[in-house]
């Protein structure tokens, strides 16, 4: 069964002065539902046509299995028709000229397989995905959901072992979505293909994949299960781009308030070799108001608006002219123009280098343990 | 380009080779490439060669000058070029149809823009009655030929200073000046009647963008009326005024069939009657230099019009959501303006139409007396007259003109309508962006090139053979090469259009299910395009079946058309068959555009517009 590797892969589009992907190492599994996560223009989206091959590498290789299917120093370039996936596209991209039970049909009659069995195919399809009543209609006579799935049904009908979605969901209205994706995990499950899936909706990848594979500026950032890359973000980029409402991130530095703080309490940390901490990123939701073990004070803040999700409510804190953002599941008591005290819980506290790379607090545990330092140690530090 | 990757910047010849091999796998696997490079073959011979070729033939030696130039046939020489420009004879080639053209265009540009705009303003912005019915009435003489009103016009003003049967106007005892019945002044009436339904499609397509608020905003300001109109509404028109002057003007200068009947008979030369007759009497470098001149005209006016275009982005419109078209009642002007309106369409269709039609019913002309009406000029037989003794509906030149009609507009307007899908094809696909543009471009480049002066350049170029290419001059091949270069630059906008609308995502889609190229093109690309592609057929169909400059050129007895059939029995002075024809061919205009409006689901104005 076929893993997809990805090896050095680089894309660059003539005209543009920086790459499009650059230098893209990837491998994945079979059965894996790989999310590939990022702001637009990140090249996901490039990523994903790549490995179904609408766009050729401009460095590297992708192999599917044991099969090169692109590569720069092999000379090959196997076209998308002989890949044998399956490619939902954003817009559906459905025939406008067929009906549903055609659309889904060609694919089929393509591969010369007989009526019966086609009919038998595209029948139990439509089934599963519960379209068979729309099976006369004409793409343009289907709401935004019912493409979809004739999308879906399209790929499926013809077995592909890996499957790759292009920001399917999208287009969808919310109650849709919700459906729609607990479709696809269904489909994971019942058809065992591989799924790539690209979008720039955290909420989504996180519900969906089995492992996320963040990239930006066409760079890949971190790939790993969705708990991983949002408890253990490996820099700043994947800290603020995952998490709604966003980390809360302070820098180092001693003209603001809690950038004096920080710098108090972090900055003189010792590290390995030159790097020190320059940043602190605090999940709005690991934000207390009352001390527990290893939390870390982060002062007297005011409580500036509530603002209510349904709920959850996200608060409003302010320092002086910074802010910080809380959000919480229980009721919030205090009201606004109340001045609470406030803790960043010890788990929620991310640390950055200058470079934006994470550092990890056992690093610095270890190495506090080794070199205890003097007076204002910070209280996340226990000896 | 730059790999971005360390490994590769290195730029071994290795990897120089690696990626020219890659770059090969990936090409053969999609036939775009090899599309493209033919198409751009195609069209460079096709267009590119026909336009240089003639641009050459200003500077060297002609056949046949060879002994009076006293230099090798072929050899640089600026002679035409002198004679042209500066010469005894330069006012007589070519200042005075300089002069000619350009009146009768400047003519023509201000009425047609006065009863355009006027019309267009009452149609769009005024509560006239039955505006609907007008918005596609008024439209009506752009779809019919020009010289349908050229030759109504003769039938009704013709005196004795030509030969042939007299006007209706000296039968019926007035005696119609010459400045009446022939030159400038008619010109400029007929195509500003031909002409004034363009400025009404363009002026009043802007003026239903123009949001009514921005005028509302004014009035509140406590602008009058007046001063709305001047610093608001005119300002905001002036990109679609200018455009649509300029192309008016450029179609003039482009016009042959007018001035060829209207002209003509008296010696009002225009530049294309001039370069005619170069063609005519065998002056190849005349008319080289002639052709060169009417393209340089059209390439420089249609220069002014996108820098202007480009200028007039500035005045684009924003937000026009709150359009909605406020209408302002006639008043006491109800009657003038309805009238007006009513006049110009009397005036533009239903009088020529007329006339045509009673031309070929009347035995003498304006002769309104029972015994003078027969249906013997359609379908009589054995009549008395010296030639053409059948009614024209008996003749068989008429039959077989028609059939060439279908076959070689047919033929051409096809392979246009297919040609330009392809463009589009390869414009949109093509990972070459210089491949497209370059295709883009050329496949333009007719449309500044007057159909007349193409019509030389043509046949300066395949008259004679070439390489393996026979002699075409004669043969219905020239012809259609002509017409297909002729109407490449529609086909291809409204294919690249398409093609633009179509995206890429449904052939891809087909490409992952495993379709390859020629199944993807024919049962995803063609068939989604299948109403582009007939109107992309059928508009050039309808314009070829009007045009006239390119088969006056091109076209022998053997290879006649409707057009240049009817035009053979107007100089052989045989009125009442060929306003019989032309009356025809304008009722097969209407009748296409008609046919074509029900099948795009556009509206009539819509239509024509693109």
């Amino acid at each position: 069964m076929p893993d997809i590797t990805l090896t050095n892969v680089t894309k660059n589009y003539a005209g543009h002065g920086h790459a499009a992907v650059s230098d893209l190492n990837l491998t994945i599994a079979h059965g894996e539902f790989m999310c590939l996560l990022g702001p637009s223009g990140c090249g996901k989206t490039t990523t994903l046509r790549m490995i179904a091959g609408l766009e050729h590498l401009s460095g590297g290789e992708i192999a599917i299995g044991e099969r090169v299917v692109d590569s720069l120093s092999a000379g090959t370039f196997l076209p998308p028709e002989q890949r044998r996936l399956g490619l939902v596209f954003q817009s559906y991209a459905l025939w406008p000229h067929m009906t549903v039970e055609r659309n889904i049909d060609f694919g089929l009659r393509l591969r010369k397989i007989p009526e019966a069995e086609r009919r038998a195919k595209v029948n139990d399809v439509m089934e599963k995905l519960r379209i068979r009543d729309y099976a006369a209609r004409y793409p343009s006579q289907l709401s935004g959901g019912q493409q979809q799935r004739v999308a879906l049904a399209r790929m499926l009908a013809v077995n592909p072992e890996i499957l790759l979605l292009d920001e399917p969901l999208s287009n969808l209205d919310a109650t849709l979505r919700l459906e729609m994706r607990a479709e696809l995990r269904r489909l994971h499950e019942e058809f065992r293909t591989t799924i790539v899936f690209v979008t720039h909706d955290q909420w989504e990848a996180m519900t969906l994949a089995t492992t996320i594979a963040v990239m930006n500026g066409g760079r890949l950032q971190q790939v790993g299960a969705p708990d991983d890359i949002y408890s253990r973000p490996v820099n700043r980029f994947v800290a603020e781009f995952i998490g709604n409402p966003p980390i809360n991130m302070i820098s180092l530095d001693a003209q603001s308030v809690l950038g004096g703080l920080a710098a108090r309490l972090f900055g003189k940390l010792p590290l390995g070799g030159t790097s020190k901490v320059a940043s602190v990123g605090i999940r709005p939701e690991e934000i207390a108001f009352s001390a527990t073990v290893g939390a870390v004070p982060l002062g007297t803040l005011k409580l500036e608006s509530i603002m209510p999700t349904g709920g959850s409510w996200i608060l409003e804190l302010s320092l002086g002219a910074e802010r910080l953002f809380h959000a919480t599941h229980t009721r919030p008591t205090a009201r606004p123009g109340d001045v609470v005290d406030c803790f960043a819980k010890a788990e929620g506290l991310h640390l950055f280098d200058a470079d934006g790379q994470r550092i990890e607090l056992t690093e610095i545990r270890a190495q506090n343990a080794a070199q205890p330092i003097g007076q204002g140690r910070p209280a996340l530090l226990p000896a | 380009m730059v790999m971005i990757d360390g490994r590769m910047t290195r730029g071994d010849a290795g990897s120089r080779f690696q990626r020219l091999r890659h770059q090969l796998a990936v090409a053969r696997r999609d036939p775009v490439i090899a599309i493209g490079l033919v198409l751009a073959l195609l069209f460079a011979l096709l267009i590119l060669a026909p336009v240089i070729s003639i641009l050459v033939n200003v500077a060297i030696v002609q056949i046949g000058d060879a002994a009076r130039m006293r230099a090798p046939e072929g050899a640089f020489t600026l002679y035409y070029l002198t004679r042209a420009f500066a010469s005894r004879m330069s006012a007589i080639l070519l200042w005075q149809p300089l002069l000619n053209t350009a009146s009768v265009a400047a003519g023509a540009i201000v009425l047609s823009m006065s009863i355009g705009g006027m019309l267009a303003w009452l149609i769009n912005r005024t509560e006239l009655p039955g505006r609907g019915w007008f918005a596609t009435a008024l439209i009506i003489p752009f779809m019919l030929p020009t010289w349908t009103l050229a030759l109504a016009w003769t039938t009704i003003f013709k005196n004795r200073t030509v030969g042939g049967q007299p006007g209706w106007m000296e039968n019926l005892g007035f005696a119609t000046p010459d400045w009446l019945a022939y030159g400038r002044l008619p010109m400029i009436i007929i195509l500003s009647l031909h002409y004034a339904p363009f400025v009404i499609l363009i002026l009043g397509s802007a003026l239903q963008r123009l949001d009514a608020q921005l005028e509302d905003s004014a009035r509140i300001l406590g602008a009058s009326r007046r001063r709305v109109a001047f610093q608001i509404v005119l300002p905001l028109m002036r990109p679609a005024l200018l455009s649509s002057g300029l192309l008016i003007f450029a179609d003039c200068i482009g016009e042959f069939a007018v001035p060829y009947v209207l002209g003509l008979p008296v010696g009002f030369d225009t530049l294309s009657t001039s370069l005619y007759r170069a063609i005519s009497t065998r002056q190849s470098g005349m008319a080289a230099v002639m052709a060169a001149v009417i393209m340089a005209i059209g390439v420089l006016t249609l220069y002014i019009d996108t820098r202007m275009m480009r200028e007039a982005r500035r005045f684009a419109i924003v937000g026009g959501k709150g359009a909605m078209n406020r209408r302002r009642p006639l008043g006491r002007w109800f009657i003038p303006a309805t009238g007006f309106a009513v006049a110009f369409f009397v005036i533009g269709v239903v009088v020529p139409l007329l006339t045509l039609f009673l031309s070929t019913i009347m035995r003498v002309p304006g002769r309104f007396t029972p015994e003078n009406f027969t249906f013997d000029y359609w379908i009589g037989s054995n009549l008395d007259t010296v030639a053409l003794r059948n009614g024209i509906l008996l003749t068989p030149e008429f039959w077989s003109a028609g059939l060439n009609t279908l076959v070689i507009i047919g033929a051409a307007s096809l392979a246009s309508g297919v040609l330009g899908l392809l463009v589009g094809y390869v414009v949109i696909r093509s990972p070459f962006a210089a491949l497209g543009a370059f295709l883009r471009q050329i496949t333009f480049m007719p449309y500044l090139v007057p159909g007349i002066a193409f019509a030389a350049a043509t046949l300066t170029l395949f008259a004679v053979p070439r390489g393996p290419i026979p002699a075409l001059y004669g043969t219905s091949i020239i012809l259609i090469l002509a017409l297909i270069a002729d109407q490449m630059p529609f086909a291809s906008r409204s294919g690249i259009a398409a093609m633009a609308q179509l995206g890429k995502e449904p052939e891809e889609a087909a490409r992952v299910a495993g379709a390859g190229w020629w199944r993807r093109m024919t049962s995803i690309v063609m068939p989604i395009q299948k109403r582009a592609l007939a109107s992309a057929i059928l508009l050039p169909f309808i314009s070829g079946i009007k045009g006239v400059s390119l088969f006056i050129i091109l076209a022998v007895p053997a290879t006649d058309v409707l057009t240049t059939y009817s035009l053979r029995l107007v100089d052989y002075n045989y009125t009442q068959a060929a306003n019989a024809v032309v009356l025809m061919i304008a009722l097969l205009a209407l009748a296409g555009t008609i046919l074509i409006n029900r099948l795009t689901g556009k509206g009539i104005a819509k239509g024509l517009e693109s």
